[in-house]
């Protein structure tokens, strides 16, 4: 490459910067025993795997807290509110006996709660069923509020049979009393 | 492992041939600050020894070495930069005593025009600089200074261009203003 005037001033200018950087130039071995003995920099926490660490410990507590609460969603049955069949049985359904047998202290805590559990679905329980009663006896006592229009003074008639034994005057008495 | 430490021991001695001319680079590099070319330089060496930078003979040693230079000097103004942004206010920097004002190259500067040339090519943009110092100070063709900066040599080109056109209006300016102070001098009465 041919240099002008110009260039040439310049190569000049950077011939002495580099004369002048050369006098200042640390020392090879110097540099090259400070980088050898330098502390090999070994990434302990490294940013990818910190990051994948905690995507997996984030992930394993979503699913631990995702099946206790689905256990505890689906654990309580569903109570089946049946009308009672008899009544009288109702009070034994709603107090199940609980045999009073001693329990080992270790599993006095599990057992209390598990009565506790079975106390509360029976009282549930016997309120629905409460419930259930009180329907089917409205349900029983009901009346059309137009059935007094399907009342008629001749439903006596209809509703008794006259028997052969009366008398003629007993019998005048299933006929409608008008006057003409 | 003993033919890797064979190719470390020739390394080695190729590195010590270009280490003048790797430091002139990485002070380039670093714009001109001698303690993190000297920290830029012992990264290079340290990535060398820890096989994270391995010659592959694709090019000339200098011009894969002034590549890893770059990289390395690039890398470490970022990590220096995004410190200086964690640690707003707090000046992070590790101060080495040695500012580029009493640095020693500055120091040894022997001519008040090479102290305006280092200011003149300091205010450079940073592609031209390189391509000036690569051609110029290093010697390298353009097509070797594209190689180092990793782009195509037509910008290359460009770039040195561009530089040179700024160095050269930078001269013509100082020569003519150097004129007016010399001639002041001689005839202090002229005026």
């Amino acid at each position: 490459m041919e240099l002008s005037g110009e260039e040439k001033k310049l190569q000049a200018l950077f011939s002495e910067l580099k004369a002048a950087d050369e006098q200042t130039t640390p020392h090879f071995g110097a540099t090259w025993n400070r980088a050898q003995s330098a502390p090999r920099r070994i990434r302990i926490f490294n940013p990818a795997f910190v990051a994948a660490a905690l995507l997996l410990v984030f992930g394993v507590v979503v699913f631990a807290v995702w099946s206790r609460y689905s256990r505890t969603a689906t654990s309580p049955q569903p109570v089946i509110a049946t009308a009672p069949q008899n009544p009288g049985n109702t009070a034994r359904a709603e107090a199940p006996p609980t045999p009073e047998t001693p329990l080992p202290q270790s599993k006095t805590a599990v057992v209390l709660s598990r009565n506790k559990t079975t106390g509360q679905r029976n009282v549930m329980l016997s309120a629905a069923n409460r419930k259930l009663q009180k329907d089917a006896k409205s349900i029983a006592s009901w009346t059309s509020p137009t059935s007094a229009l399907l009342e008629s003074p001749s439903d006596e008639i209809f509703s008794s049979l006259p028997e052969l034994n009366q008398s003629a005057t007993q019998l005048k008495s299933f006929l409608p009393s008008r006057s003409n | 492992m003993k033919t890797d430490r064979i190719d470390i021991a020739e390394l080695k001695e190729e590195l010590e041939k270009l280490h003048s001319a790797s430091f002139g680079w990485a002070l380039s590099c670093c714009r001109r600050d001698y303690a993190e070319a000297e920290e830029v330089l012992q990264t290079v060496y340290l990535k060398i020894l820890e096989g994270k930078a391995r010659y592959r003979g694709e090019s000339s040693l200098k011009t894969w070495l002034f590549a890893v230079i770059r990289k390395t000097a690039i890398g470490e103004y970022r990590k220096r930069l995004v410190r200086s942004l964690v640690f707003l206010g707090s000046s992070e920097r590790h101060d080495t005593g040695v500012s580029p004002a009493d640095a020693p190259t500055t120091l040894l500067e022997k001519s008040e025009l090479q102290k305006q040339f280092r200011v003149a090519l300091a205010k450079l943009p940073a592609r031209q600089r390189e391509a000036l110092h690569l051609v110029f100070y290093e010697d390298l063709s353009l097509s070797e200074a594209a190689n180092v900066m990793g782009i195509s040599i037509g910008s290359a080109r460009q770039h040195y261009e561009r530089g040179k056109k700024h160095l050269r209006e930078w001269l013509s300016h100082t020569e003519t203003e150097n004129g007016i102070v010399w001639r002041r001098k001689e005839t202090p009465s002229a005026v």
